[in-house]
């Protein structure tokens, strides 16, 4: 009596699974390979070669007063921020490099953590001044109105908090205000709540893409000082300070993965058109001529 | 290197908790859903935990219970507040005529704070600034002119169950179609987006972790 069923390594659901999650690990692997070899691909180019919205913003730094108070609101998302992290660190490095003096705040849980992580990066590196640390304030948009009137804990201490309150101790006591916006508080609420209440305080925003379409029209009218919304405007910004200063944004994301990736989401669309031809194509024509008759 | 873990002891096992948690989250691609539902549970129970941890660190005790404590006769207000607060907590146990004022009063503010922004932010800046001025032409005219075609034939796809000529519905379709170009575009932007994201995991293992990016 022999066994007709030999040993195998996997059996055949796995090998079937294995099968189905091809695509994804082969993508995985490309996008490994691509990371690594991106830093040698001169020829790729991921920056936006439109610097408008680049030059808003620095013209916007640029202009403020030596030693300019500038409030830093981290509203950004867990999950997006990733993709701003470079241009919001490359505005902290461009802020810094032109005398200002930055504190932090936020109005949204997730954009707390994420701030608590970017000061203890900022105190790992040193500085003349680390930012202030005006911690999370409760209420979303009430809240964000409540802060105009005063925006410093009553525990904080330091010169940085003592200039804050001297000048009236609320939002209106900054020069300018960086929004890092998310999908919870973006700069929208900022333009709602506190331009129509301060309307001579220059805001600009960072945010992730796809805050772009809500976000454009405040720049086009006037509310919001400069915007960065896009990945390529934010990796041409964040090029832009690294050029003209020691300190930089750190690693931005390299061209090259991110044209394998767009390849193939390309490939993927392609393959489900094509199938959904196909598909049609097999479908008996008296099918298609009776759904295209009213009757 | 996104640089949120320091060269320190408890930033090495930042980073190798991290890595492992991306990798166990990825393991949903060949099918370990044990792992992601694991790791989907982690989640939950560490943002419930944080914001437990934020509401009593930030909120309550420093804007409620100390000024309610120290400066009690200064903050005579916090006391309906609190009230109002302990009313929504226990909502489930109090009757309902108790708990309906205390939510009105809550919802009602929400709104007037969203819809008072909204009015005077956004809608009548975003007309003001639409308006065509008396003073010298836009430098952006056709854009502007194709932006209020564009507007008028994707309303135009909206109008439903109105009676319709053959322009009208011909102009609807249009619109229908630009709409679907425009959602398109905008998921186009999105697969960027979400794109970058992803190789910035796969820079953090290979960068942070296994040190073989830099």
């Amino acid at each position: 009596m022999t066994n007709s069923a030999a040993p195998t390594l996997l059996s055949e659901a796995g090998v079937a699974r294995l099968r189905r999650s091809a695509p994804a690990l082969v993508l995985l692997l490309v996008l490994a390979v691509a990371s690594l070899i991106s830093g040698s691909t001169g020829g790729l180019r991921l920056a936006s070669p439109d610097r408008s919205r680049v030059d808003q913003l620095r013209r916007a730094i640029g202009e403020l007063p030596s030693g300019a108070l500038v409030l830093i609101a981290f509203d950004a998302d867990l999950g997006t921020y990733a993709e701003v992290r470079p241009t919001t660190r490359a505005a902290i490095a461009d802020l810094a490099a032109h005398g200002a003096r930055l504190a932090i705040v936020s109005f949204t849980p997730e954009g707390r953590a994420i701030a608590a992580a970017e000061l203890g990066r900022i105190a790992r590196a040193g500085g003349e001044e680390p930012p202030a640390d005006l911690g999370f304030v409760a209420g979303s948009e009430a809240g964000l109105v409540r802060s105009i009137e005063s925006i410093v804990p009553s525990a904080a201490e330091g010169d940085l908090a003592d200039a804050i309150r001297q000048r009236g101790g609320g939002i209106g006591a900054f020069d300018m205000v960086l929004i890092v916006s998310g999908s919870d508080m973006s700069a929208r609420s900022w333009v709602e709540q506190v331009g129509t209440r301060l309307p001579e305080l220059p805001m600009v925003a960072i945010a992730p893409t796809f805050l772009d379409p809500e976000l454009e029209p405040y720049l086009r009218s006037g509310q919001l000082t400069a915007l960065l919304a896009t990945l390529r405007e934010g990796v041409a910004y964040a090029e832009a300070v690294s050029a003209g200063s020691a300190a930089g944004s750190g690693p931005v994301v390299g061209p090259l993965p991110m044209l394998v990736g767009m390849l193939a989401a390309l490939a993927v669309m392609a393959e489900a058109a094509f199938r959904r031809l196909g598909r049609r194509r097999r479908r008996p024509a008296g099918r298609s001529a009776a759904r295209r008759s009213p009757s | 290197m996104n640089g949120f873990a320091g060269a320190d002891l408890g930033g090495t096992v930042a980073t190798w908790v991290a890595a492992i948690a991306t990798i166990a989250v990825w393991s949903y691609l060949v099918g370990a859903r044990r792992i992601f539902v694991l790791m989907q549970h982690l989640l939950a129970g560490l943002a419930t935990g944080y914001l437990v941890l934020l509401a009593i660190r930030d909120v309550l005790l420093p804007r409620l219970a100390v000024p309610l404590v120290e400066h009690a006769d200064e903050r005579v207000l916090l006391v309906p507040a609190l009230l109002m607060a302990g009313t929504l907590v226990a909502a489930s146990w109090l009757p309902r005529p108790v708990v309906a004022p205390v939510a009105a009063i809550v919802v009602g503010g929400i709104a007037a704070f969203a819809l008072g922004g909204a009015v005077v932010g956004t809608i009548l800046p975003q007309i003001a600034a639409a308006l065509p001025t008396t003073r010298a032409a836009s430098p952006d005219l056709a854009g502007e002119v194709i932006s209020l075609a564009i507007t008028s034939l994707v309303l135009l796809a909206f109008l439903h169950g109105a009676p319709r000529g053959r322009l009208t519905t011909r102009g609807a379709s249009i619109g229908r179609w630009l709409l679907v170009g425009g959602i398109g575009g905008w998921l186009g932007f999105l697969l960027v987006s979400r794109l970058s994201l992803l190789v910035d995991r796969v820079a953090f293992l290979l960068g942070d972790w296994l040190t073989v990016l830099r």
